[in-house]
């Protein structure tokens, strides 16, 4: 009889979102993942990845790399995948590197060499919404605190297009809305909560004041909570002057934003946001927090603003570096390689229909299959970073942890593939053979 | 009823602590039907073969039903663990939790999150059933999903 290995690993930290949750107790037999608590769903779906455990959130993962040959899947060697890969870029005028939120940072500064070797557009995935918040930052200053700041100290919090049930569930438990700290040991008792978003969301039922607008009505009503904390007079709705007057009762507040902000004209309510906050910040401390949700979408940013100093999409086209603080126009890429995201998830019908028409080539660095590897010419199958390969992760408020791995690897790293195909990048430009 | 002596006639009587009492104080869980004699891991192992039925028979069927419950339904469940750090009797007896971090797993919790859904564990300590004139369903109150039934 086989004995199973048995090995059991406590406060390790989850990868499944950009809270990075640091107290999951977990138990592995035979070289998979049996137990993990503390988790939750999101982040089980990812470490455990198994039908077995969650009939719901099957996943197939991905074994051998392939490319599509004449309509068909062929199985090919790392080395050959690479290699077309390479091919791919080089012939490119404008290749993208797209993605890279969900990946650790080992992996983010391997695909920022292939960018530059590849004359490449370097895309992070969530780039609307960020790169408004970032130029909001140039403007206004830094309105910033880490989440166990927030959580000892926040009296007051306001989601403005952000649902962390979806996104991070267990930001509420932890760092906002039910976590309890410092000056704040009553939790969700002592505290004063609001929501604005376009639909109704689960935060309905827990906050004070969820304020449900039209869609395109954020702006105007943002412009009226400005209206009605500023000294002077103007037309504003009762919801606004509620939400207003709970703001400036606060003694230490935080205004979470999320990904909804980037349906609105995202500029502007990024600007105003800040404003808002800023002039919150004349009286008492208040902090604009983007609610990251893939693992490492910080991390991204950190690592642009050190190797490059802006924040914002990197472009290593024209000979000399430009940046882009608007998405990419999906019309505009002639090659892709996708590491860390699904962006055929969202795309639209009218706009994956162009990338087919075009042929434009798709290549795809992916743990599971998912849409964008379905679309994909070349697909390449990683480990599970901060599951199979160790990584380092930044969390949504900028700590970097480092992510053991918990299980053995059968499949290279994103990082390490990153880096050959940066190589061989490297080696076709300079016209010499690779060795 | 049996008697404490008779129900511990059939237990290890160790006091190994795997139970997270001692062996005397098993007896009087098993006698009031709050624990079954399964939950001692003892009675599991070979030597023991046969004490599980027989105390079963020595304990008889429990006289009552408890009144109240709780129900999760696990298709509904996200894991969030608002229940586990809402709950009243954690926030008197779980330091991680009052912390606002999940339990360990040898914690007496009442439920905890394993695999991203809520286990119910140790029901009986819930407030609404220890004291009948408590009426806390914080845990069912907030849950956002609407997950979790009390009965
Ligand atoms: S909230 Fe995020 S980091 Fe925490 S357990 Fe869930 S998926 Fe993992
Ligand atoms: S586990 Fe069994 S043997 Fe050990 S103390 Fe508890 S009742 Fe006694
Ligand atoms: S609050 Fe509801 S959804 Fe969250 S863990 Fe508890 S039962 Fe599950
Ligand atoms: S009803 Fe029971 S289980 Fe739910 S929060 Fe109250 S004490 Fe905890």
């Amino acid at each position: 009889m086989r004995i199973p290995l048995e090995a059991r690993i406590e406060s390790a930290v989850c990868p499944g979102c950009a809270c990075l949750c640091d107290d999951i107790d977990v138990t592995v037999v035979d070289g998979r993942v049996y137990q993990a608590a503390n988790i939750c769903l999101w982040g089980a779906s990812k470490v455990l990845g198994h039908k077995r455990f969650h009939p719901k959130k099957e996943r197939r993962r991905l074994a051998q790399p392939l490319i599509r040959h004449r309509g068909r899947w062929q199985t090919v060697s790392v080395d050959a995948a690479i290699d077309r890969t390479a091919e791919i870029l080089i012939k490119a005028r404008q290749p993208v590197v797209y993605g890279l939120t969900n990946a650790g940072c080992g992996a983010q500064a391997a695909a920022l060499q292939v960018a530059r070797q590849a004359q490449a557009r370097l895309e992070p995935a969530d780039l609307a919404w960020k790169a408004p918040y970032y130029q909001s930052l140039k403007k206004y200053g830094v309105f910033w605190a880490t989440l166990e700041v927030i959580r000892d100290e926040a009296d007051t919090l306001v989601f403005w297009g952000a649902n962390p049930l979806h996104s991070c569930p267990r930001h509420v438990v932890r760092y906002s809305i039910f976590a309890r700290g410092r000056f704040t040991e009553r939790g969700y008792d002592e505290r004063r909560l609001a929501a604005v978003d376009i639909h109704r969301t689960e935060l309905a039922d827990l906050v004070e004041l969820f304020l449900q607008v039209e869609p395109g009505q954020e702006l105007s009503l943002l412009q009226e909570v400005l209206t009605a904390t500023a000294a002077a007079g103007g037309a504003v709705s009762k919801k606004a002057r509620r939400l207003a007057a709970m703001l400036q009762e606060a003694h230490y507040g935080v205004i979470f934003f999320g990904r909804g902000v980037s349906y609105g004209p995202t500029p502007e309510l990024l600007d105003g946001l800040a404003g808002l906050t800023a002039r919150l910040n004349e009286h008492t401390p208040f902090v604009l927090f983007p609610l990251s949700t893939d693992f490492n979408a910080v991390g991204l940013y950190h690592l642009l603003l050190r190797e490059l100093g802006s924040p914002l999409a990197p472009d290593f086209g024209a000979g000399e570096v430009s940046f882009h603080a608007e998405p990419l126009r999906w019309t505009d890429v002639d090659a892709l390689l996708v590491v860390g995201a699904d962006p055929f998830w969202f795309l639209s019908a009218a706009e994956i229909q162009d990338l087919h028409e075009r042929r434009v080539p798709v290549v795809a660095l992916s743990p599971v299959a998912n849409r964008t590897t379905g679309h994909a010419e070349v697909v390449l199958p990683v480990a599970l970073a901060g599951v199979e390969t160790p990584e380092l992760a930044y969390r949504m408020d900028g700590l970097p942890l480092s992510l053991p791995a918990l299980l053995p690897a059968s499949l290279p790293s994103d990082q390490q593939l990153l880096q050959q195909l940066a190589a061989a990048l490297g080696c076709s430009h300079r016209g010499m053979a690779c060795v | 009823m049996a008697t404490l002596a008779e129900i511990r006639e059939f237990l290890p009587n160790s006091d190994c602590g795997q139970c997270g009492l001692t062996c005397a104080e098993f007896a009087e869980f098993l006698q009031r039907h709050e624990l079954a004699p399964e939950d001692c891991p003892v009675l599991h192992e070979l030597d023991y073969a046969g004490f599980i039925e027989a105390l079963r028979e020595v304990l008889g069927e429990p006289q009552t039903k408890p009144a109240a419950g709780m129900a999760v339904d696990p298709k509904k469940c996200i894991g969030c663990g608002i229940c586990v750090t809402l709950c009243e009797y954690h926030l008197g007896n779980c330091a991680d939790v009052r912390l606002s971090k999940g339990p360990r797993d040898l914690e007496q919790v009442i439920f905890h999150i394993v695999n991203g859904l809520v286990v119910v564990v140790h029901q009986e300590h819930c407030t609404r059933l220890v004291q009948a004139a408590e009426k806390c369903s914080k845990c069912a109150q907030h849950c956002p999903t609407k997950a979790i039934t009390l009965y």
